[in-house]
């Protein structure tokens, strides 16, 4: 009997948690679609910082992408400033730090993000959410009114992703998502 | 004298009517086995027919329609003939056709689906065109002036967007949910449409209330 009784709660267990377990144990073509959206947002965020850091980009749209731009991120992100001339790294709240790359005291920046890759692949955590880190480098260039270059540099910096599945109710439907944020963005070398 | 000659003549009408006799009897049977050789020579040659044409529609040899071949399935199978060649080809044949039944009804159901398609990418082309226009735009007025024209096309600028970033093992999995107007932007600033038209909603006046994409 108790035989029994463990075997019915073991198949109503399972088929009360069937849709979990088919959540959580993602196929590789499922996982390489969350992989790949991840990626994408940090290529989103590489387009936002470069029409941001732009000197021809109207006020109006710099100000509606910083908007955009911050909604990438996690609450409470922070992202890593570097510079060849001074040692320190100084971290900023991210819209803070996109206002300064709007303010910039150049007549025209162009920001170029390359390389773009998973540094370490997104990992499921105990309460579902996947973690990675995303590695970029940022060329930054600065001119003078001349058309001067007065300032480059190349930065390496980590990002760390968040991927969390989450519901939504649309048209009446439940809509499961896959929500992507952004956390800090370290300084790892910065160099000419 | 006189004896012996009437007993001649009596032995030779004994004769006569044992010949006439069996003569009329060998001519009976051979009346009879007449007609059991043409039966035979028909059943032989039909048997023969069937084979013919259940090698000839194995061997996909005939010009007939699939109903046609079915048909003279049909018809080989109601002779019941009693023949283990036939019996088996009559068992490879049904397999054939049953095959190219399978074959027909999923060509029938693909050039649906096709149909389908192309009557969905016809009904979807506007909004393919505008959102890519968007990303096309040369400058952010040209922009801003599609963004514009293309959100006439929507019932509100908060309409939702959906975008299904997988379609695999019966699961969708979606990106976070935005609305057209962000979405009409981000075209702007990313400058790629890369997507195709899942599904619209469209409400009574012709205006889109939901828009589905998904990532080619």
């Amino acid at each position: 009997m108790k035989r029994v009784t463990y075997l019915l709660i073991l198949v109503f267990g399972l088929g009360l948690f069937s849709p979990l377990m088919a959540q959580d144990n993602l196929t590789p073509e499922r996982k390489q679609a969350i992989d790949s959206l991840a990626l994408e947002k940090v290529k989103d965020l590489s387009k936002y910082i470069s029409i941001i850091g732009d000197k021809e980009t109207p006020w109006s749209e710099a100000n509606r992408v910083i908007d955009r731009a911050e909604e990438l991120f996690m609450q409470g992100s922070e992202m890593g400033v570097s510079s060849l001339v001074k040692p320190e790294i100084k971290y900023y709240p991210v819209r803070k730090y996109f206002e300064r790359l709007m303010r910039l005291n150049y007549n025209k920046v162009v920001i170029e993000w390359y390389d773009i890759e998973y540094v370490s692949d997104l990992q499921r955590q105990p309460d579902g959410t996947y973690v990675g880190i995303i590695t970029v480098f940022q060329k930054f260039k600065g001119y003078d009114k001349e058309g001067r270059l007065i300032y480059q540099d190349t930065t390496k910096k980590d990002i760390t992703v968040y991927v969390k599945r989450k519901e939504t109710q649309i048209g009446g439907r439940l809509i499961g998502f896959w929500d992507v944020l952004l956390g800090d963005i370290r300084v790892k070398e910065t160099t000419l | 004298m006189k004896k012996s000659a009437n007993l001649i003549s009596r032995l030779i009408m004994l004769s006569l009517v044992v010949m006439i006799a069996m003569g009329g009897a060998t001519s009976c049977k051979s009346k009879k086995k007449l007609a059991r050789e043409k039966a035979e020579a028909e059943y032989q040659a039909k048997v023969a027919q069937a084979k013919k044409d259940l090698t000839a529609m194995l061997n996909d040899e005939t010009n007939w329609s699939l109903p046609e071949k079915q048909e003279r399935l049909k018809t080989i199978k109601a002779n019941n003939i009693d023949d283990q060649e036939v019996k088996d080809l009559i068992v490879k044949v049904e397999a054939r056709l049953k095959d190219e039944e399978r074959q027909v009804e999923e060509e029938r159901l693909k050039r649906k689906e096709q149909e389908m398609t192309d009557q969905q990418r016809r009904k979807y082309s506007v909004i393919v065109y505008t959102l890519a226009d968007i990303a096309k735009a040369k400058n952010y007025d040209d922009a801003n002036r599609q963004i514009e024209g293309a959100l006439n096309l929507y019932a509100t600028p908060d309409v939702p967007v959906l975008i299904i970033i997988s379609k695999k093992d019966g699961y969708y999995d979606y990106d976070r949910p935005t609305t057209i107007s962000k979405f009409m932007n981000y075209l702007k600033d990313s400058k790629e449409f890369k997507y195709d038209i899942e599904m619209a909603k469209y409400n009574d006046d012709g205006k889109i209330t939901e828009l589905e994409l998904i990532k080619k």
